[in-house]
């Protein structure tokens, strides 16, 4: 546990695969835009120049610039529209609030496209007006043929658009099932260590000439135990006070194991017994502590469990003796388990973090969210409640209890 | 036969030594809780067997064995559930018990011990205060997830690497925790010659000599190895194979 959690949890889609399918896109869009108005551009000057008469006496130069004038205003008007779709949301609607809006936007782009090209064209370069009929005919009719231009833009970029949201739906998809089994798998191994089960079986066996009455009740312990590693493992969230009197049968555990070597001191809030927390975190927090400050050591040490409601908070916090730098051999699997299971459960609210504090005492902090709590009253908890025969005295405690070796 | 236990649960210990008790042949003379005692339980009393747990506070079981005066013991691991020393055990066919210790395999495991205990080990061999290794004694190596116990006779080459030493021996060169000058001290100098500062050879393992420049010479090991013989040395090796 004594080591620094790394790695955020690995349940999104990692940040650079994102930039490189944003790269992909932007790609793609220029390659689109160009080819498409540029078609557009050739296309406009081979019809000018193929079917216009003679007596037109249009120019190619002319007829070239005109078209490019066109062009670069299509392309321009375009352009700005893709960052205002994008702002308004278009790309999230369906069909039917999208075909109203594509009609409506292509019919303004092509307006201003008309306006613009004319305004331009005669206006600014001050070309001679050269054809049949009058610009009060030919206006509305470039409209028209504009707005089927733009209408088809907007098809090619909302038909990308929908294509590339039921991929990125279907990627995500898969991420999560397989995040999910990552989860499954890991919480199937941060189950009770079997190095303590096992070595709990060994000191039970040695217990029972020596001591029967409390070997029984070991054996009771140990029975609570492992079926609370069972069967909260279904469960989002249990009772702080079922999670507590799991630890409180683990700690009797390990100190028939550890003998007078490992003491322990709660302090918990009557107040915190009925919150919700994730089960086997608490569990877990201690576990780590036995492991990595009582077990090395040859003088033992005490543990202190504390568990504080403050500000909207469940505060939970357990001391062991020993550095941070001494955990060198720690995976650090457990804790970053638990880490990752509070960020799924609650979000940036929730907060495990290790800490060296005081010197030569290693203290794991985990501050939880109240209002927020997922499972608070909602869930049906099917906690093993009443199945704890020994009624452990530190249940509803309020000041510093020690358990009894 | 004197076994010594070593574990840091009292419970665990009371335990072996019921376990124990229906053995006549093992007499216990000690209890260790830690590796510091272990030590100096092996000095005070001189076990021949050692049941040892691999999980202790402060130095584990193998630290303890790569730290303890040869020859060693024998040595019966006791684990509960630890997935890396199964591993090292099975790999080496090396005796460990399983806590709870199931009583059948405890008289399978002395079983075996009783039927390996053809060669009695530390064999004084020469006149000096500090007897002389036997070629079937053994030394505690590991190197990563695998440890041995490795028969000094089936050391090809051992190479000093500072205070350790490099031990050549089937596929595997792992090093060992003790210097090539301490381990010369011990070894029978009938088996083992000091080639040169830095490299011992087992003479069993020759397989051909070759002059080489200036009166110095080439010894070939089976298996590949190369090793030259510094010239006074060369002139020793010869009136010791002469003799």
């Amino acid at each position: 546990m004594c080591q620094p959690m790394d790695s955020a949890p690995s349940t999104s889609i990692p940040i650079a695969e994102i930039g490189l399918r944003q790269q992909a896109k932007e790609r793609l869009y220029v390659i689109c835009q160009a080819g498409g108005w540029g078609f557009l551009f050739v296309l406009g000057v081979v019809v000018a120049l193929l079917f216009s008469k003679s007596e037109d006496h249009n120019d190619p130069v002319s007829v070239v610039a005109m078209q490019a004038v066109a062009t670069a205003i299509g392309l321009l008007l375009t352009h700005f529209a893709r960052p205002v779709v994008t702002r308004w949301g278009w790309k999230q609607l369906g069909w039917r609030p999208l075909v109203p809006r594509v009609l409506a936007s292509s019919a303004v782009m092509s307006f201003l496209w008309g306006l613009l090209n004319y305004g331009i064209i005669y206006g600014v370069m001050r070309t001679p007006w050269t054809a049949k009929f009058s610009l009060w005919l030919l206006f509305p009719l470039s409209w028209i043929q504009g707005t089927t231009l733009f209408v088809g833009w907007m098809c090619i970029y909302f038909f990308y658009h929908l294509f590339d949201r039921f991929n990125r739906s279907e990627i995500e998809r898969l991420w999560l099932a397989t995040s999910v089994k990552e989860a499954e798998l890991r919480a199937l191994k941060s189950q009770i260590n079997p190095h303590f089960i096992f070595n709990s079986l060994n000191s039970l066996r040695g217990l029972i000439d020596e001591n029967p009455d409390r070997a029984r009740q070991a054996v009771t312990q140990l029975a609570n135990l492992l079926r609370y590693s069972l069967q909260s493992g279904q469960l989002e969230t249990v009772p702080f006070e079922d999670e507590l009197r799991t630890v409180n049968d683990y700690l009797a555990l390990e100190q028939v194991r550890h003998e007078e070597r490992l003491r322990v001191r709660l302090d918990v809030e009557p107040g915190v017994l009925n919150l919700s927390i994730p089960p086997m975190l608490l569990q877990t927090l201690v576990e780590n502590a036995v492991k990595y400050g009582i077990a090395p050591r040859r003088e033992g040490g005490e543990i202190a469990i504390t568990a504080r409601c403050e500000s909207g908070q469940l505060r939970l916090q357990v001391t062991n003796p020993g550095t941070l730098a001494a955990g060198g051999g720690s995976t650090g699997v457990g804790l970053r388990n638990a880490a990752e299971r509070l960020q799924l459960l609650f979000g940036d609210q929730a907060r495990l973090d290790l800490r060296e504090n005081p010197p030569g005492c290693v203290t794991a902090g985990v501050v939880i969210p109240l209002e927020t709590g997922p499972g608070m009253g909602t869930r049906a908890l099917s906690s093993p409640r009443g199945t704890d025969t020994l009624g452990r005295q530190a249940r509803r405690t309020d000041q510093k209890t020690v358990l009894p070796a | 036969m004197k076994a010594l236990l070593i574990d840091d649960e009292r419970l665990a210990r009371n335990e072996l030594r019921r376990l124990l008790a229906k053995h006549a042949d093992i007499t216990i003379v000690g209890e260790a809780a830690n590796a510091d005692e272990a030590r100096a339980g092996v000095g005070q009393l001189s076990p021949e067997l050692l049941f040892l747990d691999i999980q202790m506070p402060g130095d584990d079981g193998f630290a303890l064995l790569e730290s303890l005066e040869l020859p060693l013991p024998q040595v019966i691991f006791t684990t509960a559930y630890d997935e890396f020393a199964v591993k090292a055990f099975d790999f080496n066919a090396l005796d460990y018990l399983m806590k709870p210790v199931d009583p059948a395999r405890l008289a399978a495991a002395l079983e075996r011990l009783h039927k390996r205990e053809g060669s009695p080990s530390g064999s004084p061999l020469s006149a000096g205060r500090i007897a002389r290794l036997a070629p079937e004694d053994k030394v505690f190596v590991r190197e990563g997830e695998r440890c041995w116990f490795v028969e000094l006779k089936t050391i090809r080459l051992m190479e000093s690497e500072g205070n350790y030493t490099r031990v050549h021996f089937g596929d595997a060169q792992p090093q060992l925790f003790r210097s090539l000058n301490a381990m010369e001290e011990r070894l029978d100098p009938r088996c083992f010659f000091r080639a040169n500062r830095r490299q011992i050879i087992n003479l069993a393992w020759i397989d051909r000599i070759e002059p080489w420049f200036s009166g110095s010479l080439l010894i070939h090991l089976k298996g590949g190895l190369k090793v030259e013989l510094s010239r006074r040395q060369a002139q020793a090796f010869r009136e010791q194979m002469s003799l």
